[in-house]
């Protein structure tokens, strides 16, 4: 791959990618966000099939799109935008499907994080299984505080960066954050007493 | 505010920090060998490029509509303004100066008017106007001026043709353009005038009498 193109900021390379449409800036673009973005999406969806095909859209849609970028904008704010708006509208469908689905067989339904109370406390502690039970809480906090937690808490974007992605003001971005956490610590009580 | 939350986020301090701690999700190994393929073989599913914000057609659709809706009421919404009855008109007297002859309480006008059908006789009518009688005071337009007046004194001596008599709403006789407000003289006749005008016709009359009789010798064998 070019040498000269690996250096240049993300901005300078979408910019070659626009002007010149030049594949090699956006197959770079496209290797430094794709993790960053699938780790996003998994802790909002929490479906790994569902999020693969939703980051892979966010690519194509960057790619079908790539006018609609202006440079006085970050294109990590940008290209999070993108990812969140396709992971909202999965979310939707799902909920959409929910309501209509006439399927009711144990095996479907998901175990409930009460269902680990009953482990001992050695085993709580436990790094994987800890995760598992943080990953599950995350996913049954609200959408719009679960969005700003993920994005501020675990992929370490600043408030003016989560504003941006999110258009919302500063403040409000703060907020659900704070409601997101308070939720968070609700379901995990047995983990963090307060 | 910012003590607030910072307050509360070193209460959630262990919480964050295991969130900033879980196992990072990546993308399979095939994530962009799949991508790039889809690109080539333009396999872009459901998704499309993003419209422009500002789109013409968006813009001019609802925008026709509203104007056209405009248009249609100033057509068909009912005037405010009621429309007159004629038949309640009041209608007023006319200037008496210009009709009334001040003299003579029942005043008596004359109005020649040359006959495009009786081309040897002259037609004479003479309507007599009660000053009392209530006329509409109408605005008229005058179709008199030089150019349709009829020379007395070329009727007269036999210069006149077809198209002068035709033309002709007034008589004039020698040099004098007769002033007139609509179909009345301005000025108020007065008897003298009037005894002026009527030996003029009546001369006009003999002399017609007399070529015809002429004409009648003359055709004689």
């Amino acid at each position: 791959m070019n040498k000269r193109l690996t250096e240049l900021k993300d901005e300078e390379l979408i910019k070659e990618f626009q002007d010149s449409n030049t594949l090699e800036a956006y197959e770079i673009l496209v290797k430094r966000y794709k993790d960053s973005l699938m780790n996003f999406v998994y802790r909002f969806v929490g479906d790994r099939d569902a999020c693969t095909d939703i980051v892979q859209d966010t690519m194509i849609k960057f790619y079908l799109n790539k006018d609609s970028y202006r440079s006085f904008a970050k294109f990590s704010t940008w290209i999070y935008t993108i990812a969140g708006n396709l992971a909202k509208n999965e979310l939707k469908r799902r909920r959409r499907r929910v309501i209509f689905s006439i399927s009711n067989s144990d095996d479907e339904r998901t175990p409930q994080i009460e269902d680990k109370m009953f482990l001992s406390p050695e085993k709580l502690t436990d790094g994987e299984i800890k995760s598992e039970i943080i990953e599950k809480a995350l996913l049954k906090v609200k959408p719009v505080y679960r969005e700003v937690v993920i994005l501020r808490d675990i992929q370490n974007l600043s408030y003016e960066e989560i504003s941006e992605i999110t258009g919302l003001a500063i403040g409000t971005v703060k907020s659900r954050i704070n409601r997101g956490r308070a939720q968070l610590q609700k379901l995990l009580k047995h983990i963090y007493k307060e | 505010m910012k003590t607030i939350y910072n307050e509360k986020q070193n209460k959630h301090s262990k919480m964050i920090k295991d969130l900033q701690n879980l196992p990072r999700v990546e993308t399979p190994e095939n994530f962009e060998y799949n991508l790039m393929t889809r690109i080539k073989n333009k396999n872009f599913g459901n998704i499309e490029k993003a419209k422009p914000v500002f789109n013409w057609v968006r813009f001019l659709a609802p925008s026709a509509v509203a104007v056209t809706t405009i248009i249609l009421l100033f057509i068909f919404l009912p005037s405010s303004q009621q429309t007159d009855n004629p038949l309640l008109y009041q209608t007023q007297k006319l200037d008496s100066q210009s009709i009334v002859n001040k003299s003579d309480a029942a005043g008596k006008e004359i109005i020649n008017q040359p006959s495009s059908k009786q081309n040897s006789n002259s037609a004479i009518s003479e309507r007599s106007v009660d000053p009392n009688y209530p006329i509409q005071n109408i605005s008229p337009r005058i179709p008199f001026g030089a150019s349709r007046s009829v020379s007395l004194d070329d009727y007269i001596s036999g210069g006149n043709n077809p198209r002068n008599l035709q033309r002709g709403n007034i008589v004039n006789s020698g040099n004098e353009s007769v002033p007139s407000d609509r179909f009345f003289v301005v000025e108020n006749p007065d008897q003298n005038t009037l005894k002026k005008y009527r030996a003029q016709v009546d001369s006009l009359k003999k002399a017609q009498m007399k070529a015809d009789s002429l004409k009648k010798v003359q055709k004689m064998p």
